[in-house]
């Protein structure tokens, strides 16, 4: 009885539905749509909400519905998810319910959780078109949109690379001439820019941040010859990945660089610990701390690089190192399988990826546009490095079990952060906590590769 | 309003049970005997055996269905369908189609018990609900018994009280995550009194600024019971114990305590279970992944099932939890009989 | 446990009218000293957080960020920001209208069947009762996909829409409140006097008429309580709400949940919006606590939890 067929349950299920029968809500039916003719139609659409802009995202919210109704006729409602968490649940329930938004915007790195569920559109050469062709797109972005050429599912709006932010006055004052490229030189300059008297600091970083803790070990792993999954193997019990964490914490346990309060911090913390100009580097940020920047005390002072690409105890790049400067980020939007009106949400996002709309979505928010020749427009120095950066991004590792391996690599961090308050990671707790994470990645992967 | 919904309440279902007297208890009384076949398994007896009682006509068991039929619906139902759930290999390549997701028994349940941190998860629930319901208990009978006489402004000190109660637990975990943030209120409090407590948001203190928080949220609740049960002291108790010129503690300790057992009792169920249930307070305070120190079971479950997608694990984790817990549960409620304290009917 | 409490009213305990003097000396529990010690620290505890909110929203974000408790600019700006930012206004208007509505309708059905409970004697009657309490324990983490699973298949097979109305939380919450406001009526009900009841069968009312004139009226402090029960479950939910609702149905906790969230990348958190709204989500609740307080603790009384 406890095994019952899942057709019991629905009868029962219905049948008990009916009794308590609050039956209010609009039951929307509705197929049998014209090519592009939505009238009358709305279009669901869930995308983050953008916390440091939500005026700026009405706004564009309102701009795109209006474009959108004098070309379709068809109606949009915006849904916005808080977080990224907000983000999955939203995801699993409609996967699970075959109900939801239609259009759904997603974080580079959800993508290929997302395409493991075969919930969304894996896009034919016919619907390519609808979304204005491939080739409109840069080539880099499409580095995760599916496993292969041939299945993508992801369309790409919006890079947004890491990089590093330098405040120039004081490198200057430290006598440092340019950015370091290396980790290593990183550290040498972080240690001449740090000064406790004055609570200056060479790097700012936050270590209780949700997603920065694993994009360093990342890099620096990619970056030493370690691609994290190596088919079907997760490889974090690796001497590289431990170099990584070492560094990654030894920023703060040996070479005291950065400030101890960011054991706490998020990376808003650190950005706001730079913009007032308490830091000689922000790492890990992205375009879109122009606009604090710019507002803050350190306004026409700071520069954006390059973050290094030689990994830690090398002195040049490694192999294809100089192309692993970020993790490919960005926005990429995907369709829901089960929509009902998958040619008005194809027009959609032809219309967001139009070189126009790309432009002016990166004039508001400061995300480098997705679509190829917006990008290559882009002429403004502060941003050159970010561009640049755009088109030496890597894609992390597309298969459906990267949110957990991602989950493992940040538990290192955060169950190290009590060791990093006290001074010291030891040697034989950082490895245990690597090889939990090696156990319950690898567990993971086994089961994407079933 | 109230009278309104019960009306029609009444009118539904009455017109259909009302009259029949012999016919309609044994259909209502069994789905609701069947809703908690686990944590009471002592309580039900085989249903065929129901030919008495008559002696009592016309009793209303009618008036059970609507609550009990939405119970049925929206908690015992969901509930077997996480049951089945816990069987199946359940996660984001098969949640598409669920119904059809492979069905693999109790490998999930073995996985939650062997080689997950299940275990330590209940033992961090229980031993922080515990921890928190100590100190809470005296907090909440002392705040009653100095609010049990009359004086100025009474009135106002009570709704003081209520306040961490009544508000909403995450705007509670918003404000204390606010307050204990790395360099944050309470910190630079600590500070001019020269004291460094370090961080309360990482590491192992987490369990304690847990425990805390949960501690100034829910004593107000003990407050409310211990207090329900002052107001049941008669009047002529509190005469004899003063004419006797009883000492004040000796007082509360004999003649007041007694009657604030019930109430706690019941107290001090509810609360371990609202304590152990707790997800709100946990997840917004720390966030996901959650340090080791605070993965209690709420937050271990979502993770499970929302960060990971393990649905079929996570619902086995859930459910391992609950029988864990419902056995003491069962146990206390046998011991401390609050379900018994009289049996109506029985004299007349 | 019954053996100390036989409550029999007589017509001395009259006498001491309550808050008069002599009442005050015989029912006095605490050396006075002590009393004052009790009060002041837990007003304390209490209070200071409640202040800090307030504080904290009036005050600039940095500061926030730096650890001050006394703000160090004052603006009440944030008050006007969150009804665009935050989204409160729509949030209020579904959390009172899906909690009020839980609220009363679950009041109304646990008084039936804490009645029956109370005053009739069945088979399985014991069992329902531990049942009410064991129903408690069981973790909404657990119960959230099934339950989603369980309204979305309705929208397939029935053509109901469930999810994204204010109708799938206003059930889900009714549900999940019913345990323990039944309980509560259980334990108000047990301590009515049966008089009333049989002097009214006795000039031939029916069961239901027995309840709605002569139960009804008698048990509006246990009503009130179970109510506000039901109330703040409604009121507190974020897990159910966050994923059954949509823009135009999302409660205040969700939409504060969800701004709180939101200020996790970026710059420096907006602390005083965050504040502002916390404050102004929880006010309704506390003013309608103070309106039915009086309820609340007698509500919980009569006969007690014996």
């Amino acid at each position: 009885m406890r095994f019952a067929s899942s057709a019991k349950f629905a009868a029962v299920a219905a049948a008990a539905l009916a009794l308590t029968a609050c039956g209010g809500g609009a039951s929307s039916s509705g197929s049998a749509d014209g090519p592009v003719d939505g009238k009358g139609k709305k279009l669901s659409v869930l995308t983050g909400v953008n916390s440091q802009y939500s005026e700026q995202q009405k706004e564009w919210f309102k701009d795109i519905g209006a474009k959108f109704k004098a070309e379709t006729g068809a109606d949009i409602e915006f849904e916005t998810f808080a977080s990224a968490n907000d983000e999955l649940t939203r995801i699993q329930t409609s996967v699970v319910s075959g109900q939801g938004p239609d259009v759904y915007s997603l974080g580079t790195t959800f993508t290929p959780t997302a395409y493991a569920t075969k919930a969304f559109v894996t896009l034919s050469d016919d619907d390519w078109k609808k979304v204005g062709g491939k080739d409109r797109f840069n080539q880099a972005a499409l580095g995760i949109s599916g496993p292969d050429d041939e299945h993508q599912a992801g369309i790409p709006f919006v890079s947004r690379p890491f990089v590093m932010a330098y405040n120039k006055e004081l490198l200057a004052a430290a006598g440092i001439e340019k950015p370091a490229t290396t980790w290593d030189e990183l550290a040498e300059q972080a240690k001449k820019l740090t000064n406790p008297a004055t609570g200056t600091f060479g790097l700012a970083t936050g270590y209780k941040d949700n997603f920065d803790p694993w994009k360093f070990i990342w890099a620096m792993s990619v970056q030493a010859g370690n691609p994290i999954v190596d088919g079907k193997s997760l490889k974090l019990d690796d001497p590289a990945v431990k170099k990584a964490y070492e560094t990654y914490f030894g920023w703060l346990t040996k070479d005291k660089v950065v400030d101890p309060a960011s054991i706490g911090w998020s990376n808003s913390n650190a950005v706001a610990a730079f913009a007032s100009g308490k830091a000689g580097y922000l790492m890990m940020t992205t375009s879109s701390s122009v606009p604090t920047l710019e507002k803050s005390s350190v306004a026409g002072k700071y520069a954006y690089a390059t973050m290094p690409t030689t990994a830690p105890g090398e002195t040049s790049p490694k192999g294809d190192a100089e192309n692993a400067a970020s993790i490919l980020s960005g926005d990429n939007v995907v369709v829901a399988d089960y929509s009902k009106q998958k040619d008005l949400a194809f027009a959609y996002i032809k219309l967001i990826t139009s070189k126009e709309e790309q432009l002016n979505y990166q004039k508001i928010f400061g995300d480098l546009p997705a679509n190829a020749e917006a990008l290559k427009s882009l002429d403004s120095p502060t941003l050159q490095p970010i561009a640049d950066t755009a088109t030496r991004s890597k894609a992390t590792p597309f298969t459906g079990a990267w949110g957990d391996i991602q989950l493992a690599l940040l538990n290192v961090t955060v169950q190290s952060i009590p060791d990093l308050s006290n001074g010291s990671v030891s040697d034989s707790a950082l490895q245990d906590r690597l090889k939990d994470a090696q156990a319950k990645g690898q567990a993971s992967l086994d089961r994407a590769s079933k | 309003m109230s009278t309104d919904s019960f009306k029609d309440l009444r009118t539904t279902t009455g017109s259909a049970s009302g009259s029949s007297k012999p016919a309609t208890p044994a259909p209502t009384a069994r789905p609701r005997k069947g809703e908690v076949p686990r944590a009471a398994p002592g309580g039900s007896q085989p249903p065929g055996a129901r030919r008495k009682g008559l002696s009592e006509r016309n009793r209303p068991l009618w008036m059970l269905i609507p609550g009990g039929l939405l119970m049925v619906v929206i908690i015992v139902v969901p509930l077997l369908l996480g049951i089945y759930m816990a069987g199946l290999d359940l996660d984001q390549y098969t949640l598409r189609r669920w119904v059809s997701a492979p069905f693999i028994g109790v490998d999930n349940f073995v996985e939650a018990l062997v080689s997950s941190p299940l275990l330590r998860s209940v033992w961090l629930s229980v031993s922080y609900s515990l921890i928190a319901m100590v100190v809470t208990l005296p907090l909440g009978i002392a705040a009653a018994v100095a609010t049990q006489n009359a004086f100025k402004g009474r009135a106002l000190i009570r709704s003081v009280f209520l306040i961490p109660y009544v508000l909403p637990s995450f705007v509670v975990a918003t404000v204390w995550r606010t307050m204990f943030q790395p360099n944050g209120v309470v910190d630079s409090a600590l500070g001019t009194i020269g004291i460094d407590a370090g961080l309360w948001l990482n590491g192992p203190q987490t369990y304690w600024t847990l425990i805390l928080v949960q501690i100034w949220a829910s004593w107000p609740f003990i407050y409310l019971l211990a207090l329900s049960g002052l107001q049941s002291v008669d009047h002529e108790v509190h005469e004899a114990s003063a004419l006797d010129g009883a000492l004040w503690w000796n007082k509360l300790r004999y003649v007041v305590f007694p009657y604030l057992k019930g109430p706690l009792s019941l107290a001090f169920l509810i609360g371990m279970l609202h304590h152990i249930n707790n997800f709100t307070l946990p997840f917004v305070l720390f966030g996901v992944p959650a340090p080791a120190d605070v993965e209690v079971l709420p937050i271990l479950t979502y993770v499970t099932s929302f960060q990971s997608f393990r649905f079929g694990l996570s619902a086995a984790m859930a459910f391992v939890s609950l029988v864990l817990i419902a056995i003491p549960l069962f146990v206390y409620l046998r011991a401390v009989k609050l379900d018994d304290a009289e049996t109506p009917g029985g004299k007349k | 446990m019954s053996a100390t409490a036989t409550p029999v009213r007589t017509a001395s305990s009259q006498e001491f009218r309550p808050g008069s003097r002599r009442q005050h000396e015989v029912t006095r529990l605490l050396p006075g000293p002590l009393l004052a010690i009790i009060l002041v620290f837990l007003c304390a505890v209490v209070l200071i957080p409640v202040a800090y909110i307030f504080l904290a929203s009036v005050n600039s974000d940095i500061g926030v960020a730096n650890g001050e408790f006394l703000p160090s600019s004052f603006s009440l700006e944030n008050y006007t920001k969150i009804w665009s930012s935050v989204g409160l206004a729509t949030g209020l208007a579904n959390s009172v209208l899906v909690a009020g509505a839980t609220a009363v309708v679950s009041a109304a059905m646990s008084v039936a069947t804490a009645y029956v409970l109370v005053r009739y004697q069945f088979r399985g009657r014991l069992t329902i009762l531990r049942g009410l309490l064991a129903l408690q324990s069981v973790p909404g983490t657990l119960m959230v996909l099934p339950v989603f699973v369980l309204f979305s298949s309705a929208a397939s097979y029935l053509g109901i829409q469930v999810i994204g109305t204010q109708w799938g939380l206003f059930v889900t919450y009714l549900t999940f409140a019913m345990p323990f406001s039944t309980w509560v009526m259980v334990t108000y009900l047990r301590g009515l006097p049966r008089e009333l009841e049989e002097a009214a069968r006795i000039d031939g009312a029916s069961n239901v008429g027995v309840l709605v004139r002569i139960i009804l009226p008698l048990s509006w402090p246990g009503i009130v309580v179970s109510g506000i029960f039901a109330f703040l479950l409604g009121w507190n939910d974020v897990l159910f709400a966050s994923v059954m609702t949509r823009p135009e149905s999302q409660t205040a906790a969700v939409a504060l949940q969800v701004f709180g969230a939101s200020q996790e990348g970026g710059a420096i958190p907006l602390y005083g919006q965050m504040m502002a709204a916390s404050l102004v989500c929880a006010a309704p609740v506390v003013i309608l606590y103070l309106i039915f307080q009086r309820y609340l603790v007698g509500g919980l009384t009569a006969g007690g939890v014996k």
